[in-house]
């Protein structure tokens, strides 16, 4: 498969139209891979596709990489989970779908983190996104390599972070509380979740404002709880989960929870699970005569 | 430089005699699967299987964030009231020789234009028991900027593992010896009842052959190459900014000054800052911002550590811990750029 990837994109960068294509590549120790940006024909073999390959490279068509939107059109490799969030980008008005060239990556599943690999993708390595993933045939895409698989995704969400959903859901509201500020207690304020989420392209971040400061930026647990529930909000209908939040975070705090429990309720109350439509818009960035009335008693 | 010996089994009894005195006793322990430095209560909390913990002294040294100054604005003036912070004694046990040697990179910065006694203060009541290292990861780095597995400078104590499980202690400083002194009912005298425990083998770290130190500072120094945009908008095109690096590593000091409160009064805090953010160096008044874009402060991290720091002080800008390239989401590796730049 990988050969049909390296091929594909020195096809497209010969041609001409694609100046720059976002793929992973190997570092040099070749112990994880890394994103790479090709912009000559002779370097494609340098393209790989693996179980390490987590990153989600949509976040280099975001608005604030200035660099490389002056590389020219770009073409991306992309797993059907990253595909989700392209389409939400698409839907808002960040990235113009005739813009990009999306080379869709055929995805058996990838490692929760990369220091988990040993040699074998096994179940227990594997992040609760890829048991429950709908598109590992890309669902969206102008090019797709590796052969179609045929996974059926568990009916009800299922695996460790809606188990742990499902166990703080049944807590007292106390208990959830206390779960909530010993995790957020450890949080740096480094910012890495928001800077490492392709659908948190604020230029300037309302945390960034500071005549008046908005959300306090040390890390105290108040300033903590603040900053996470305000990007958790700030996400919720959006999120396509594709979990580098978590992966990028230094201190390891389950964001994962609060963020799919958010997806949980949008899907309830509105019926709808981001980024399977680039047409279709987030239902809490717009007004539709539709929406329900139910919650006003 | 005396020996002495440290029975594992005793920790709890030091830890115990230490903090009953009101000391803080930190250690390297699990917590939610990670390793981290906290404060710890006995022995079996503090877990000795590791390379280096996620945080470093930096924490306790020089903390995320920290109140400097309580203001009240009233009718006429704003009173202004500084805080005197009184640290308690503490131990930090378990630190690895790069972030020992990296103690001293604080203090230069910290001590330099300006005394800031919210870091000398701490400086001052924390004594470092250092641990050699008998494991290393590929991330480790260390001897390739002129640290060892086994260096003992910025450790008051130095201990190397036993095949036993033990520790052979070195006392590396007047302090160090000191509080051997202070609790030599538990340090004892060297390998007890005759016994031989021999030392662990220390790990080898094997310098990066890729790697020239000279013709990094010699790269480095020509402006020339520092405005080749091409070279080093390629090698860190992938960095997003997120600053994991900077608040992980033990060298990088940078904090912003915030006022936060309401329209009568607050407290004026003291919090960390990094140089990868995109308004870190956003100029008052015009908004110019000389590093605009995600590569020009990326490059800022490079030269500050190879070359502004060590034009200013002795003491290092980076001591090889490894933990920026652990913990990089985009595996963005500084041994790989001091590498290409070796070529160049």
């Amino acid at each position: 498969m990988e050969k049909a990837l390296q091929d594909k994109a020195r096809e497209l960068l010969e041609a001409g139209d694609v100046k720059v294509v976002i793929g992973y590549g190997w570092n040099k120790r070749k112990t994880q891979t890394t994103p790479v940006f090709i912009t000559d024909p002779a370097d494609v073999e340098r393209l790989v596709f693996n179980p390490l390959c987590v990153n989600n490279l949509s976040l280099y068509l975001t608005r604030q990489y200035k660099d490389i939107q002056a590389l020219g059109k770009p073409a991306i490799v992309a797993k059907g989970c990253d595909i989700r969030t392209i389409a939400v980008l698409i839907a808002e008005g960040q990235v113009a779908r005739d813009g990009i060239v999306i080379i869709g990556a055929v995805c058996n599943g990838v490692v929760y983190r990369q220091e988990l690999w040993k040699g074998e993708l096994t179940p227990e390595i594997m992040p609760t996104k890829c048991h429950n993933c709908d598109v590992r045939n890309p669902h969206i895409a102008d090019h797709i390599v590796g052969d179609p698989v045929d996974f059926q995704p568990p009916d009800d969400p299922s695996g460790m972070v809606y188990d742990k959903i499902g166990a703080l859901d049944g807590q007292e509201d106390g208990d959830r509380w206390s779960f909530w500020m010993e995790h957020f207690e450890r949080c740096v304020k480094c910012y890495a979740c928001s800077k490492i989420c392709p659908l948190c392209y604020c230029e300037r971040c309302i945390v960034e404002k500071n005549m008046p400061q908005w959300i306090e930026t040390s890390a105290h647990a108040r300033g903590n709880l603040a900053w996470n529930l305000t990007r958790a909000m700030h996400l919720a209908g959006r999120c396509t989960f594709c979990g580098e939040c978590e992966r990028a975070c230094p201190v390891d705090i389950p964001l994962n929870l609060v963020n799919q429990k958010l997806a949980l309720t949008i899907d309830d109350a509105f019926e709808y699970k981001s980024g399977y439509d680039e047409n279709e818009h987030p239902p809490l960035i717009v007004y539709s005569p539709d929406d329900e009335e139910n919650f006003i008693k | 430089m005396s020996e002495s010996y440290l029975k594992k089994e005793n920790l709890t009894k030091l830890i115990e005699a230490f903090t009953g005195g009101g000391g803080v006793f930190i250690a390297p322990t699990v917590e939610d699967r990670q390793i981290f430095y906290r404060p710890v209560s006995t022995g079996e909390e503090i877990t000795f299987d590791y390379i280096v913990p996620k945080n470093s002294h930096k924490e306790i040294l020089f903390p995320q964030t920290e109140v400097v100054a309580n203001y009240r604005i009233g009718k006429d003036a704003v009173d202004v009231e500084g805080v005197e912070i009184d640290p308690p004694e503490t131990v930090f046990f378990g630190i690895r020789p790069c972030d020992a040697a990296s103690v001293a990179s604080l203090r230069s910065v910290f001590t330099w234009d300006f005394i800031d006694t919210y870091y000398t203060k701490r400086e001052e009541k924390t004594l470092f028991i250092g641990v050699a290292c008998t494991i290393a990861d590929d991330s480790c780095f260390c001897t390739t900027v002129g640290v060892t597995p086994d260096g003992s400078e910025g450790s008051d104590l130095l201990l190397k593992e036993t095949e036993g499980g033990n520790y052979i202690v070195e006392v590396v400083t007047e302090r160090g010896g000191e509080f051997v002194k202070r609790f030599d009912d538990i340090f004892t005298g060297p390998a007890p009842g005759g016994a031989v425990d021999g030392m662990k083998p220390i790990v080898d770290v094997p310098v990066l052959e890729g790697v020239n130190r000279e013709k990094i500072h010699d790269f480095l120094k020509n402006t020339d190459h520092y405005e080749n945009n091409a070279l080093w908008g390629e090698m860190a095109r992938k960095c997003m900014g997120c600053g994991a690096c900077t608040f992980g590593c033990p060298t990088c000091h940078c904090f912003d000054i915030i006022d936060e409160g309401t329209a009568f009064g607050g407290e004026r805090r003291k919090n960390w800052d990094a140089c990868q953010f995109d308004f870190f160096t956003t100029h008052a008044g015009g908004g110019h911002n000389p590093r605009d874009t995600q590569y020009k402060r990326w490059r800022n991290r490079f030269m500050c550590k190879f070359n502004y720091y060590p034009n200013k002080f002795t003491s290092k800008g980076c001591v090889g811990c490894g933990r920026c390239i652990r913990v990089c989401p985009v595996r963005l590796d500084i041994t790989e750029v001091m590498e290409d730049i070796s070529q160049q």
